[in-house]
């Protein structure tokens, strides 16, 4: 048998070390090293042979695999791609982390079931799959119970909206009336990450508190499943348009094969997106992508006066501390929350949270 | 024994197996993937289910990876297992051996 050595940690931040893992993943067609994506990496893992060349290696980000690449030249088939995982999934234990994705080329897509990954959504692009003590069968079952605490299920028609709130607008309210008068019931899921002005667990409290006198509206958390950091990062980054494409489409197909058919749902909300150019693309992809499975129905942004009602200038008058002007553009739940938080809120801007994206 | 926090054992590679276990309401659920599934899916679970029994595990969610392991290997990854997910592994459980 070769001798070969043992899976270890590789130190990205040392030059000749990142130029050898770059060149190997190039090798394989790994192509995208874009800086936002590898500041996401926490931990690269390689094995190299014995002559002290890269043979495999992979990254987490989170819960996320990233940059998994393996070369099987020297190998019994896949053996060092199991090893990779393998070191992975035990690195990420050892954190407390046992739920985790994985996005790749289609061609690697049958390697990751192989060591029990479950396909979530694929494009000719990429696959997105999971694995893990928990997944996307438990996440619709308590969604479904959410609705069941309330008495609202079995329900004959079923809308759902997918909104970010941040923080939750009238127009945000507006979307979910619509919804709410013409369906039995309404699921809101709430975007989960947080990379938000306002946190995750505020922006699930503030659509909630909007929206408590809609009996038929159950508010959640999309938890990974609904334009995350796995799904979409772009939501989150600045990207080129075709990534965009690419990932929303996964965010899409995720939401119509794994969610949608499970809850029933039959219609989705969306509210059309004069401003963001990634909104705008995301709302095109789900319009192409969700029929006929789910029917899309785009309601026309609420305005106030001339103005079109967006979280973006919520967060702008606040950043201007001019508060008082966009009064009538927020639910009294959301004003006061802001009045009552207006220094943190602050605070959080004037350290470098950005406000102009999503 | 009662099944605390999730936990994993054993590796992806060959001539063994990982467990991943996690809470449960109730029963047993064995999540197996394995090549050699059809001829020896039933055994491994066998194997899995009775050192569970043994332990005294009666809820558990149980997902495993198999990579060819033999009995003895599937039982010990289990034993293992189960030890970090009851937080009992300063009180190794010697009789199920």
């Amino acid at each position: 048998m070769p001798i070969e050595q043992a899976v270890q940690t590789l130190n990205l931040n040392d030059p000749a070390v990142f130029k050898e893992w770059q060149e190997f993943l190039e090798s394989l067609g790994i192509s995208n090293f874009q800086a936002n994506e590898l500041q996401q990496i926490d931990t690269t893992l390689g094995i190299y042979n014995e002559r002290g060349s890269l043979i495999a290696t992979g990254s987490v980000a989170g819960n996320v695999l990233k940059y998994v690449g393996v070369c099987n030249k020297f190998s019994t088939q896949g053996s060092h791609f199991n090893s990779i995982v393998s070191a992975l999934m035990n690195l990420l234990a050892q954190r407390g982390i046992f739920h985790l994705f994985v996005f790749t080329k289609v061609k690697y897509a049958t390697s990751f079931q192989h060591v029990g990954f479950h396909e979530l959504a694929r494009t000719d692009l990429g696959v997105i799959l999971e694995t893990g003590d928990t997944g996307v069968d438990d996440y619709v079952r308590r969604v479904a119970q959410a609705a069941a605490d309330r008495h609202l299920t079995p329900a004959s028609k079923v809308g759902a909206i997918v909104m970010n709130a941040n923080p939750f607008t009238l127009g945000h309210r507006y979307l979910v009336e619509q919804a709410a008068r013409e369906n039995d019931l309404v699921y809101v899921f709430v975007v989960n990450d947080d990379v938000s002005l306002f946190t995750t667990a505020e922006r699930l409290a503030l659509v909630k508190a909007g929206t408590a006198d809609l009996t038929n509206v159950v508010v959640v958390s999309g938890d990974q499943y609904m334009v995350s950091y796995v799904t979409f990062p772009a939501y989150f980054l600045p990207t080129q348009d075709d990534a965009i494409r690419y990932q929303t489409t996964l965010d899409a197909r995720l939401f119509r094969d794994q969610i949608a058919s499970a809850l029933h749902i039959a219609t989705r909300y969306l509210g059309s997106e004069p401003f963001s150019r990634t909104t705008g693309i995301y709302n095109q992809v789900l319009q192409t992508e969700l029929p006929p499975a789910v029917a899309v129905k785009v309601i026309d942004r609420q305005t106030s006066g001339d103005n079109v009602i967006t979280a973006t200038q919520v967060r702008r008058a606040l950043a201007a501390d001019e508060l008082a002007t966009v009064r009538d553009w927020v639910p009294a739940t959301t004003y006061q929350f802001m009045q009552e938080n207006l220094t943190q809120l602050q605070a959080r801007i004037q350290e470098g949270m950005n406000i102009n994206g999503n | 024994m009662e099944i605390k926090k999730t936990a994993i054992a054993g590796t992806l590679e060959s001539s063994d197996i990982q467990l991943m276990i996690s809470q449960a309401d109730s029963g047993i659920a064995i999540d197996l993937q394995s090549d050699v599934k059809k001829v020896f899916g039933d055994q491994i679970e066998a194997v899995i289910t009775t050192t569970l029994n043994d332990m005294g595990v009666t809820a558990a969610k149980v997902k495993a990876v198999d990579k060819g392991a033999l009995d003895c290997v599937i039982k010990a990854r289990t034993i293992a297992a189960v030890q970090r997910a009851a937080e009992t592994t300063d009180k190794p459980a010697w009789e199920v051996l």
